[in-house]
């Protein structure tokens, strides 16, 4: 008889949506979380932010095996889950068909934001000692140009829908909620911490500049 | 003169291209779907005054309990028989079910539903070698309520024709048959096959192949929990996951 841990179907879905929860959406609040800290200045933020981070032991491993690896591994197989749907926007126009789009949409989206995201500081640091030694004033001077400030409002805003609706939908895939009304009190929990996510990264955002 | 106007989308075969034309038939209070359609039949004249072949059409009970008469009306897939004219928009647009083969005109080969009913053992072994029950099984009323819900689904195929996730190119059986799982699994005999069906609907085109959209529930025309039955299985699915990765714990 074929059981679940034989079909790796079930299995790569499941892997999937917890990794989009743990590691990939708890470091992205743990980034929010860090990046919030801009406003207290340059010279708290390059030392004490940034370098603290800087100086953890086995910083390499952790960002392959707890950033990148992850990510990639729920990008791509997000990327081979499109396949498995219908783009019918104009029909059904409910509110959790809208998003199940936009999920998909945002997916695409946030992929082609953090190329040019990590790209520009991450590894661009690596060639570049000069990002690395200051990059409160690298943010500073890549938000201060308003396009590229309304880009990383728009990549910041996609990535906290698809962790929250996300959230909302793995609750329902792993049975945390069955009921319409538990789903129902879920999905306001979901849409707090989305209005509280937005509200800390917006905050970081603006400390670098103002 | 007060008429009531269609505009049907017709199909001369399952290989040949869609076509729409107009039918308008005198007005009367009380029509449905099926009520109309056959007045069409009976004068297969179309707005613009050329005679052409009956529309074909399928529908049996006429009381919303057997599924046949399912097709897309004015955008929403619905039962024909159970929709009344009455309280459409006019021209009242008809269309086949999308998701599924077109034989002709609003005639569609829902056949594959059944297919996926047998994928998930949807049915309950009441034959064995021995004798399965002494005496009748027993269910405590609050469960049979909550069964008696998912016991009326008719595999009408509504369900299906809105799901993004559902279609001839995929494999997803699709949020009835999985609603079909929750019900089987629930009986006190079906139960004896629950992990059989557990892992069936682990398998491609199984519960994870649900993207949430929750489409399904709102037209559903029995008001079955749809979302609901996919949550519990999803809890149970985890369940039956760590049993095998880890050992039963009984």
């Amino acid at each position: 008889m074929q059981t679940s841990i034989h079909n790796t179907h079930f299995l790569l879905r499941r892997l999937h949506s917890l990794l989009g929860l743990l590691p990939v959406g708890g470091f992205l609040i743990f980034h929010l979380w860090e990046n919030s800290q801009s406003r207290f200045g340059p010279a708290h933020y390059n030392e004490q932010v940034v370098g603290w981070l800087q100086g953890l032991n086995y910083l390499t491993l952790l960002e392959i095996f707890v950033i990148a690896l992850p990510l990639l591994l729920h990008a791509g197989y997000g990327l081979l889950i499109l396949r498995s749907g219908h783009n019918e926007w104009r029909r059904n126009p409910w509110l959790h068909h809208r998003l199940y789009l936009l999920q998909r949409i945002s997916g695409i989206a946030i992929l082609l934001f953090l190329l040019f995201h990590v790209g520009w500081t991450r590894i661009w640091g690596i060639w570049e000692p000069a990002v690395k030694a200051d990059l409160f004033g690298h943010m500073q001077s890549i938000l201060s140009q308003p396009p590229i400030f309304l880009l990383y409002l728009l990549g910041l805003l996609l990535s906290l829908i698809h962790l929250c609706n996300g959230l909302w939908t793995m609750a329902i895939s792993w049975g945390l909620t069955t009921s319409v009304q538990a789903q129902r009190r879920w999905f306001l929990f979901c849409i707090a911490l989305f209005v509280l996510l937005s509200a800390m990264g917006l905050h970081g955002m603006l400390g670098f500049i103002l | 003169m007060k008429t009531i106007q269609f505009q049907i989308r017709r199909q001369d075969d399952p290989y040949s291209p869609p076509y729409w034309e107009s039918f308008s038939i005198p007005f009367r209070k009380g029509h449905n779907v099926v009520s109309a359609l056959m007045v069409i039949r009976e004068n297969p004249v179309t707005r613009e005054g050329r005679r052409v072949d009956p529309v074909a059409w399928e529908f049996n009970c006429m009381e919303e309990v057997c599924g046949a008469c399912s097709m897309v009306i004015n955008g929403l897939p619905r039962q024909a028989c159970s929709t009344l004219v009455d309280n459409l928009d006019q021209p009242i647009r008809l269309e086949p079910l999308s998701k599924f083969p077109v034989i002709r005109d609003l005639m569609v080969d829902r056949s594959r539903i059944f297919t996926d009913l047998k994928r998930v053992r949807a049915w309950i072994e009441i034959d064995g070698a021995w004798n399965i029950h002494r005496g009748a099984p027993r269910v405590s009323p609050e469960a049979w309520k909550e069964n008696y819900l998912y016991s009326r689904c008719m595999s009408c195929g509504c369900c299906m024709e809105v799901c993004p996730q559902y279609g001839e190119d995929q494999t997803f059986v699709g949020p009835a048959t999985l609603a079909a799982v929750r019900l089987m699994n629930a009986h006190p005999t079906g139960s004896y096959h629950k992990t059989q069906r557990l892992h069936a609907i682990m398998a491609e085109g199984g519960l994870s192949d649900c993207g949430n959209a929750q489409n399904c529930v709102r037209v559903c025309p029995k008001q079955i929990p749809l979302t609901t039955a996919i949550g519990e299985l999803g809890r149970e699915v985890t369940l039956q996951m760590l049993r095998d990765l880890f050992g039963k714990s009984e």
